[in-house]
């Protein structure tokens, strides 16, 4: 089903921007890191193998004549979410690139800017990458050569933008958004851990479990021992 | 894919941006930079948190300036949104104590001048921030939501999706650093979306037309447009600054006396006193004008001619010399130029009906190179069509009926009549109003503006419909002479 396959790589793609975004947040403060530039870079380009298929497949869809109306309907609205995601992968991509050059890592007279964030992004990478691990030896100037693959980068998104917009007609203020307003709520999976709590909330969740399964355990168990002990009371009487 | 729309779409140069980031990055220096504490946070400490007091004395010594302006410029760093502080975060202005922690925004977050805060980003955000608050969002906050979700709601479902994705990723930071990401991201959204009641110091007024960014090849057709600038430029006709100068000196000395901030007003300034009295002395159509305002007139004719009053007495005296017309033109002119857009045709054949047609009623005396350019531009009317007309209508009444005017017995007679407002000292004002302390003060309300434009018509109407224009009578008293002279032969 084309449909399913275009969904999944959107999500997919989806899910890159998202984490792309969030490594971009950290570039130029003390969180900076030889580490975080090679991340980068490994994940923008996922990212732009990811923008490569989904276009194939949309505009394959689109072109198709074909399909219903429903099913066009459908593949014009993920067709308007899939530009927006490239807007904002190429804005991302551009801060990228200015932030690099305005905060070299080698440079010893250029400090970073000391945010507070002191952990790493390595998670935030292995999501991207959709991998357990990542393993990677980031190299020693890897921030600057990066810089001028990154500038290429952004241009050939930009084309790939021009070209898409050239070539589909799909204007796009006339999709609809499914979702309403608050849609986000229904439909979170995580329950109770609010993000901006520091308490170990989730854990506690576990503990909770466990401490539920141990009472319900030892209350049994006295349960038992009382319940012998009358009989023993009974049958000594 | 933004259609890009032509003209007005880029953001002016902000140059104070990478003053301050300058600034900012000094201050990270380990040696010479502001010295960091940490913030201690439930069971953990986060670093990188300074003082309000560190911060001001840092700035005040490495700039050596003294402490009120480096207060001042410690609050514009953390208005932009460069520094946020951690305990009050909605109060953006640099606390010079102890107490108040401060830490530096990650340069993600740092205002720029190629990009805005945009409102899909705005739109994750409050997305996100309803995930995390399960819903309970802040007044505004819910009504930037819902009118986001109709001003862009074709990307709704990718705005949702994104808040969501960008949910999980940040499970996979420890938490000490999702609640520094956390705290930085609301202070970005405090300084670019700001709350109802702080005012946005990222306001720029209107986007521009011109992109400041953007650097220009040096071709031949702009080489060229430079050089018929340039030369413009120098066309330009250039006034002496001793000679402006002169002008500027000679104006405010003439006009001191008349001003109410310098000179002080009679009989006492409302706004101090509460008593209106200057303002009905000084109604547009007041009976008695004051004196100062009657000796104003004879100052330059521009006084004269815009003052209501002064024009009023003018053209009882133009009645008198039978140039009346010329002011009638001249208020239809201003009348056409300030109205309606839509009766701006209708007005303009009227004053040519009135005024300009050969054996008008109120035929105005110009010549006859104005008359061919007026008549032409009326084939086209618009508001500016009887310019040329007005002002040859404007510098004849200047230049002649001007001189006479302040020399008649009319206004010399205004000028006699003319009151003198005894001034008030505020010490009897004050007396006056203890002494009624419980008594309510009865403000009463000038006329309703609506009434005074109608009183203003039907005065005009009157006026239009009792003017005898002087060639009518003549061409009337003419040609009954010429029936009584042909009668009789018969």
């Amino acid at each position: 089903m084309a449909k399913e396959e275009c969904k999944v790589l959107l999500d997919a793609l989806n899910r890159v921007t998202a984490c792309y975004r969030h490594m971009v947040l950290s570039v130029g403060g003390t969180a900076d890191s030889q580490n975080l530039r090679e991340e980068l870079k490994q994940t923008r380009q996922k990212a732009h193998d990811l923008a490569v298929a989904n276009r194939n497949n949309l505009t394959a869809a689109l072109k198709d004549k074909t399909v219903s109306k429903e099913d066009k309907a459908e593949f014009e609205r993920l067709w308007v979410i899939f530009s927006t995601c490239l807007e904002i992968l190429e804005t991302d991509m551009k801060r990228a690139l200015e932030l690099g050059l305005e905060f070299p890592l080698n440079v010893p007279k250029k400090h970073l800017i000391q945010t507070g964030l002191s952990g790493g992004t390595a998670g935030v990478a292995a999501r991207a990458m959709s991998v357990q691990n990542m393993k990677y030896e980031a190299e020693h100037n890897i921030d600057e050569v990066d810089l001028k693959d990154l500038e290429q980068e952004i241009h050939k998104v930009g084309e790939m933008m021009y070209e898409m917009e050239m070539k589909v007609n799909v204007p796009q203020w006339t999709v609809e958004a499914k979702q309403d307003p608050g849609a986000e709520l229904k439909s979170t999976i995580s329950t109770g851990a609010s993000s901006g709590g520091f308490v170990s909330v989730e854990e506690r969740k576990g503990f909770c479990d466990i401490s539920k399964l141990l009472a319900a355990i030892i209350f049994s168990a006295v349960l038992i021992i009382a319940v012998i002990l009358a009989v023993c009371v009974v049958k000594l009487s | 894919m933004t259609i890009k729309h032509q003209g007005q779409q880029y953001r002016p140069r902000m140059a104070f941006l990478k003053k301050i980031e300058a600034l900012v990055k000094e201050m990270q220096n380990p040696e010479s930079g502001i010295k960091m504490q940490s913030q201690r946070v439930m069971i953990t400490n986060i670093p990188h948190a300074m003082t309000g007091n560190d911060i001001l004395q840092w700035i005040a010594q490495k700039l050596w300036i003294d402490n009120p302006e480096a207060q001042n410029l410690g609050n514009f760093v953390v208005k932009y949104g460069y520094i946020y502080p951690l305990q009050d975060p909605k109060n953006l202005i640099l606390k010079p104590d102890n107490n108040s922690l401060y830490r530096f925004q990650t340069p993600y977050f740092w205002p720029t001048q190629q990009w805005s805060a945009e409102d899909t980003d705005y739109a994750i955000y409050l997305a996100k921030r309803n995930i995390k608050k399960k819903g309970i969002l802040e007044e505004y906050e819910k009504e930037n939501y819902n009118f986001l979700n109709k001003k862009i709601n074709h990307k709704w479902d990718f705005v949702i999706m994104q808040a969501k994705e960008q949910y999980k990723t940040e499970k996979e930071r420890k938490k000490v650093d999702r609640y520094t990401l956390n705290c930085q991201e609301k202070a970005y959204w405090l300084v670019h979306r700001c709350p109802p009641g702080t005012d946005n110091v990222l306001d720029y007024g209107l986007n521009r037309v011109t992109n400041p960014n953007e650097v220009q090849k040096k071709t031949i057709s702009l080489i060229r447009k430079e050089i018929m600038y340039y030369q413009q430029a120098l066309m330009r006709p250039t006034v002496k600054s001793s000679v402006s100068i002169g002008g500027i000196v000679k104006y405010s000395e003439q006009f001191f006396s008349n001003d109410a901030i310098i000179s002080g007003c009679l009989p006492s300034n409302p706004w101090i006193t509460d008593d209106i009295q200057f303002w009905e002395l000084n109604a547009k159509l007041v009976d008695i004008p004051t004196k100062m305002r009657v000796e104003r007139w004879a100052f330059n004719f521009n006084e004269l001619i815009r003052d209501p009053k002064g024009r009023q007495s003018f053209q009882l005296f133009l009645k008198k010399e039978f140039s009346g017309e010329n002011l009638g033109f001249w208020e239809a002119c201003e009348d056409l130029k300030y109205g309606d857009q839509s009766k701006v045709k209708d007005k303009a054949e009227e004053i040519y009906k009135l005024f300009l047609a050969p054996g008008a009623r109120r035929w105005i005396n110009i010549d006859g190179k104005t008359m061919d350019i007026t008549v032409k531009g009326l084939k086209h009317p618009h508001r500016y069509v009887l310019d040329a007309a007005q002002t040859h209508i404007y510098m004849l009444m200047k230049k002649d009926s001007y001189a006479r005017y302040l020399k008649s017995p009319i206004y010399k007679e205004m000028l006699a009549k003319a009151i003198e407002p005894q001034g008030i000292s505020n010490r009897s004002v004050l007396i006056f109003r203890s002494s009624i302390p419980f008594r309510r003060r009865r403000l009463q309300s000038s006329l309703s503006p609506v009434i005074v434009r109608q009183l203003e018509e039907e005065a005009k109407a009157r006026e239009a419909a009792t003017t005898v224009d002087i060639t009518q009578v003549m061409s009337k008293l003419d040609r009954r002479s010429q029936l009584k002279k042909e009668i009789p032969p018969k």
